[in-house]
C-alpha cells in the first residue's frame, strides 16, 4: 500500500519549526521556572536557541528528502494550484513572510547595539601539575579524626566562605546578589562533585586572579586565600564544604 | 590526458601547501646539560632553559673542533614550526595506517562470505578493496619513514628517551613490517592464482588472516609508545631509568586505545571505501557499473556504521581510563581546555549517525515493499535529531552578561541536565538503538509473508537459544560480579539498582526468546526495545545524575551495565529478526543502481566527516599531555609547549584532512590507471 501523498508537507515542516521556536522562546522559560521553583523565568540562551533551531530546520530538510516522492511533494507546495483557496492563501503567506523573516534577521544582526561579549567558557581551568600530586592529609586518618576535621572545616567554611557561598553552600550568601557573577552553587552535581579535592585546594589557595577569561564560572570575584589560611585549614574547609553541600569529591578510580 | 595533468597539478599543490601555509618561526634550540655519568638508563635533563653556547666571533676552526658538542633538545624544520610538522606528518601517517589496517579486516570477511555463499561478486569486491589497500600501503610506509626521521631530527632528546625505553620493541616493529608487506602483496597478487579448489581458497584466506594478525600487532606495538607518553609507567619518574619494559609497554591506556583504534579503523576504512564507491557511481557510464558501485557503497556504509555502533562504548571506556590514570587529565579532557573539542566531536559523530541513517532511508527507495516501513522514518528523524540536540549541548554555555543575569546562575537547566555525561550516554545509546531500528526496517523492506517460527526447524531454535544463553551469560555474570566490587559500604549501595536493572533485562531477553518460540517474534522485538530504552536511556539518565554527585566511583559500573543492556538488546533482536524473516517471500528485490544522487553525496560527506573526526581526536589524544612529552616525566621545554587555540587546531586539522583526501584520491587514481574503461563486473 503506497503512503498517502501530502502536498502540504512543506507547511507541516514550517509549522513544526515554528512550534519548536515558540516552545524554546516562551514555554520552556515558564516550565523551568515552575519546575525549579524560581522567582523568575529561565530564558533559553541565544546560543542554544540558535543551535536547536538549526537542528529543527535540518531535521525537517532531512525528512523531506528521504525519498524522491517526498521531496517532490515537499516542493510541490510552491507550485500554483487552482481550486484550493487554503493552499493559495498559505502560499501567499509563505512568499511574503519568508523574505520578511530573512530581512528581520539581517536587520537585527546589523543594527548597532551594546551587549557584553559572549565568550566560550570552560568548566575546569587546567590544574597546575604541582597541585595534581597533592593529597588531603586528613582523608587517610581514622574516622574520628576525619569527623573532627569535617566539623572544624564547617566552622571555617561558615567563617570565611559563607558570606558569598551561603550557609548551605548553595551560592546564596548575603553578599551573593552584589556580584555580577553569582558565587557558585556547590550543591549542583556538575560543580565540585566532578573534581578531585585537590582541585578545590588550588582554587581556594589561588582564587580567581590570574585565570584565563574563559574560565567562568571559576573566574569570579573569589580572592586568593593563600596569605590568610594555612594549608591544613584549607583542607579542612574542603572537607566541611563537601559535607555542607551534601556531595562527594571525585574519587581516584582504580584501573581494572 | 588533460584531466590527468590537472590531477597531477592538484597533487603537487597538495604536497607543497603545508610549506606555504605553516607559520615561520625562528630556530631556538634549547640545550640540555649533557649527563657525564654513564648509566644503564638515561638521566633526564635539567629543565632550565639552556642557551646555545655563543660562538666566539672569529673563533678558529681548531677552537671550534676543541669545543665540546652540546646535546641538542630541539631543532626546527628549515625554520618552520617543528610541532606542526610532526603533527601533520604523524596524523597523515595514522590516517593511511588506519585505512591499511581497517580494510583487510573486512576484505577477508567479505571474501569468506563470498566463498561460503558461492556469490562471486563478494569475491570481486574484496579484491577491489585489496587493490586500494596495496596502493595505499606504500604511501603509509613512506609517511612512517618521514615521521620517524622528523621525530629523530626535530625532537632528538625526546626520541633518545623513547628509544632508551622502547628500543627492543622497535626492532620487533621493523620485523613485523616485513611480515605485513609480504602477506599484503602475497594476498593481493595470489588472488587469482589461489582459486579453484577449497584448499587453495582457504590458503588464500589464511594469508589474509595472517595479514590482519601482522597489521594488528604492528598497531598494538606502536600504540604502546603513544599511550606510554600519556600514562607512563615502568620508569623511574625521578631519573627516567627503565625499571620494567613490560609495564612501560603494557601501560594503563594501552588496551583501551588498542580496542578503540581497532574498531575505529574498520569504521574509517568502511566509510572511505563507501566514498570511493560513491565517486565511481557518480562517474559510472553504464547501468551495470552503477549497480556495482551502488552495492559497493552500500557495503561500505554497512561496514562503517556497523563499526560505528560499538565505537562510542570503546571511546567511553578509553575516556574512563584516562580519568583513572589521571583525574586531572580527565578534567582537562572533558571539562577543561579540551572540552570544546568534544562539542565539535559530538557534532561530527551526530553527522555520522544522521548521514548513515539518511543513506539507509534513501536506500529503501530502491526496494519494492519498503512503503510498509517508511512511516517509521519521521519518528526516527525526530528521535535521532532530538538526541543529537542533547548530545551537543555543552555543560558550560557561552553566555553574555545580560543572559547570565536573566538566568540568575551559571547553568541554564538545559545545559545542566543535558550537558553532563549521564545525559550524553543516555542519548548516544538511544541514537544507537534508533540506528539499529533503521537497519531492521531496511532489512525487512524486501521481505513479504513470513514463515511461522515453529516451522523454522532446528536452526531457528538453536539460533535463538544460543543468543539467549550468550546474552544471559553477559548480563547475569556481570550482575553477579557487581556483588563483589570493593567499595565502601555507603558507596556500594549505589550498585544495587544496577544489579536489579541487569536482572530485569535478563528477564526481558528471556521473555523475548519465549515469545519468539510462540510465533510472536515481532512483539518480542518491540517489548525488548521498549524495556531497553526505559532502563538504559530513561532510568540511567536520571540515575547517572544520582551517582555522579554521590558516588562517582560507581559511574564505571553504570556505564558497563548500560552498554551490556543495550548490546543484549541489539544481539537478541538481530537474531530474532534473522529467524523471523528466514525463508520469507521476497517482495520485489533490490534495484541496485536506482539511487538518488544525493545519497552518494551523503557517502562522500560521511568519509569527510570521519577523516575530520580522526584528525580532531588525534589532536585531543596528543594534546592532553599539555606541556609534557611524557606526562609527568619528560617536560616539553620547546617554544611550542603550549596548547594551540581551537581556531589554529581547526586550520591545521583542516589542512591535514585536505592533504589526506588529496593523497587518497591520487593513490586511488593511480590504482585504477591500469583498468580499461567500462570493464566493471556484471552483477
Amino acid at each position: 500500500m503506497a503512503n498517502k501523498r501530502s502536498t502540504y508537507l512543506m507547511m507541516w515542516m514550517v509549522f513544526v519549526v515554528i512550534c519548536v521556536f515558540l516552545f524554546l522562546r516562551y514555554a520552556s522559560p515558564k516550565i523551568f521556572q515552575v519546575l525549579m521553583a524560581k522567582g523568575h523565568p529561565m530564558p533559553t540562551p541565544s546560543t542554544l536557541m540558535m543551535w536547536y533551531m538549526i537542528m529543527g530546520v535540518l531535521a525537517g530538510l532531512v525528512y523531506a528528502t528521504t525519498s524522491n516522492q517526498k521531496f517532490a511533494d515537499f516542493l510541490s507546495f510552491l507550485l500554483p494550484e487552482h481550486g484550493s483557496l487554503i493552499k493559495s492563501f498559505l502560499q501567499k503567506v509563505l512568499f511574503v513572510t519568508f523574505p520578511l523573516i530573512i530581512g528581520w534577521f539581517v536587520y537585527s544582526w546589523s543594527i548597532p547595539g551594546a551587549a557584553s561579549p559572549v565568550e566560550l567558557r570552560i568548566q575546569h581551568p587546567t590544574l597546575p601539575q604541582n597541585y595534581e600530586k597533592q593529597e588531603n592529609p586528613f582523608r587517610q586518618k581514622d574516622a574520628e579524626t576525619q569527623r573532627r576535621c569535617v566539623e572544624e572545616g564547617k566552622i571555617l567554611f561558615q567563617t570565611y566562605c559563607r558570606p558569598c557561598h551561603g550557609s548551605k553552600a548553595d551560592g546564596n550568601g548575603p553578599f551573593a546578589n552584589s556580584f555580577r557573577l553569582r558565587p557558585i552553587n556547590f550543591q549542583d552535581p556538575g560543580t565540585i562533585a566532578t573534581v578531585v579535592d585537590n582541585y578545590l585546594f588550588w582554587r581556594i589557595k589561588e582564587g580567581a586572579p590570574g585565570l584565563p577569561s574563559e574560565s567562568t564560572p571559576w573566574d569570579s570575584a573569589m580572592p586568593a586565600w593563600k596569605d590568610d589560611l594555612k594549608d591544613d585549614e584549607i583542607w579542612k574547609i574542603i572537607m566541611g564544604e563537601y559535607d555542607t553541600a551534601g556531595v562527594m569529591p571525585r574519587q581516584r578510580e582504580k584501573l581494572e | 590526458m588533460k584531466r590527468n595533468i590537472v590531477i597531477l597539478f592538484l597533487f603537487t599543490i597538495t604536497i607543497l601547501s603545508p610549506l606555504l601555509l605553516s607559520s615561520k618561526v625562528l630556530a631556538n634550540n634549547a640545550v640540555a646539560h649533557a649527563t657525564e655519568e654513564e648509566s644503564p638508563g638515561m638521566e633526564l635533563p635539567q629543565f632550565e632553559a639552556g642557551q646555545a653556547p655563543e660562538g666566539e666571533s672569529g673563533a678558529t676552526p681548531e677552537a671550534a673542533e676543541e669545543e665540546e658538542l652540546e646535546v641538542v633538545q630541539y631543532r626546527t624544520f628549515f625554520g618552520l614550526d617543528s610541532r606542526v610538522v610532526v603533527w601533520i606528518v604523524s596524523e597523515l601517517h595514522l590516517m593511511f595506517a588506519a585505512f591499511v589496517l581497517g580494510v583487510p579486516i573486512f576484505a577477508v570477511i567479505v571474501e569468506i562470505v563470498g566463498y561460503k555463499g558461492g556469490d562471486v561478486k563478494y569475491d570481486k569486491m574484496a579484491k577491489e578493496f585489496t587493490k586500494l589497500l596495496s596502493a595505499a600501503f606504500a604511501t603509509t610506509a613512506s609517511l612512517g619513514g618521514l615521521l620517524a626521521f622528523c621525530l629523530f631530527g626535530l625532537y632528538p632528546e625526546f626520541m633518545s628517551h623513547m628509544t632508551n625505553v622502547f628500543a627492543p620493541t622497535m626492532y620487533i616493529y621493523a620485523l613485523l613490517f616485513f611480515g605485513e608487506a609480504f602477506t599484503l602483496y602475497g594476498y593481493y597478487y595470489s588472488w587469482d592464482i589461489l582459486k579453484g579448489t577449497a584448499f587453495r581458497k582457504w590458503s588464500h584466506i589464511s594469508l589474509g588472516v595472517m595479514l590482519n594478525l601482522f597489521g594488528t600487532s604492528l598497531m598494538f606495538l606502536t600504540n604502546s609508545w603513544a599511550t606510554y607518553m600519556m600514562s607512563p609507567s615502568g620508569v623511574s619518574p625521578a631519573t627516567g631509568r627503565v625499571l620494567s619494559l613490560y609495564h612501560a609497554f603494557y601501560n594503563e591506556l594501552w588496551m583501551p586505545v588498542n580496542i578503540h583504534r581497532l574498531i575505529a579503523n574498520v569504521c574509517f576504512g568502511g566509510f572511505i571505501v563507501g566514498a570511493y564507491a560513491a565517486v565511481k557511481f557518480l562517474g559510472a557510464r553504464t547501468e551495470e557499473e552503477k549497480a556495482h558501485y551502488d552495492w559497493m557503497g552500500y557495503v561500505g556504509n554497512f561496514i562503517g556504521i556497523g563499526a560505528l555502533i560499538p565505537l562510542p562504548f570503546a571511546g567511553y571506556w578509553l575516556g574512563r581510563e584516562v580519568y583513572s590514570a589521571s583525574p586531572v587529565m580527565g578534567n582537562i579532557m572533558m571539562g577543561g581546555a579540551f572540552s570544546w573539542t568534544f562539542i565539535i566531536q559530538a557534532i561530527l559523530i551526530g553527522m555520522l549517525f544522521i548521514g548513515a541513517n539518511y543513506y539507509l532511508w534513501l536506500g529503501m527507495g530502491r526496494i519494492k515493499g519498503s512503503e510498509r516501513y517508511t512511516k517509521f522514518i519521521k519518528y526516527l528523524v525526530f528521535i535521532i535529531f532530538a538526541c543529537f540536540a542533547v548530545w551537543l549541548t555543552p555543560h558550560n554555555l557561552p553566555l553574555s552578561g545580560e543572559e547570565r543575569a536573566m538566568i540568575g546562575e551559571q547553568y541554564h537547566p538545559f545545559s545542566k541536565y543535558f550537558g553532563v555525561m549521564a545525559a550524553k550516554n543516555a542519548v548516544v545509546n538511544m541514537i544507537i538503538l534508533a540506528t539499529f531500528f533503521s537497519f531492521l526496517i531496511y532489512r525487512r523492506s524486501n521481505k513479504g509473508e513470513t514463515v511461522p517460527f515453529s516451522e523454522q526447524g532446528r536452526a531457528g531454535k538453536i539460533g535463538i537459544f544460543s543468543a539467549l544463553i550468550f546474552c544471559l551469560l553477559m548480563l547475569v555474570s556481570y550482575a553477579v560480579s557487581l556483588n563483589f566490587v570493593e567499595l565502601e559500604a555507603n558507596i556500594k549501595e549505589f550498585v544495587k539498582p544496577l544489579i536489579t536493572s541487569l536482572y530485569i533485562q535478563s528477564f526481558a531477553v528471556g521473555l523475548a526468546a519465549f515469545l519468539t518460540f510462540k510465533n510472536k517474534g515481532k512483539l518480542a522485538q518491540t517489548m525488548l526495545f521498549a524495556v531497553t530504552a526505559c532502563i538504559a536511556v530513561l532510568y540511567f539518565w536520571y540515575y547517572g545524575f544520582e551517582v555522579m554527585q554521590k558516588a562517582n566511583l560507581v559511574l564505571r559500573y553504570l556505564s558497563v551495565t548500560q552498554v551490556s543492556i543495550v548490546m543484549s538488546c541489539l544481539i537478541m533482536n538481530a537474531v530474532i529478526d534473522i529467524f523471523v524473516f528466514r525463508k520469507a517471500k521476497l517482495v520485489g528485490g533490490i534495484s541496485w543502481g536506482k539511487m538518488p544522487v544525493r545519497s552518494q553525496y551523503a557517502l562522500i560527506l560521511l568519509c569527510i566527516v570521519i577523516v575530520i573526526l580522526m584528525g580532531l581526536m588525534g589532536f585531543i589524544r596528543s594534546g592532553l599531555r599539555m606541556d609534557w612529552h611524557v606526562y609527568g616525566i619528560l617536560q616539553d621545554t620547546s617554544q611550542w609547549a603550549y596548547t594551540p587555540t581551537l581556531s589554529f587546531m581547526g586550520r591545521v586539522v583542516g589542512l591535514i584532512v585536505a592533504l589526506f583526501l588529496g593523497l587518497v584520491a591520487f593513490v586511488f587514481w593511480l590504482a585504477n590507471l591500469g583498468e580499461s574503461k567500462g570493464k566493471t563486473a556484471t552483477q
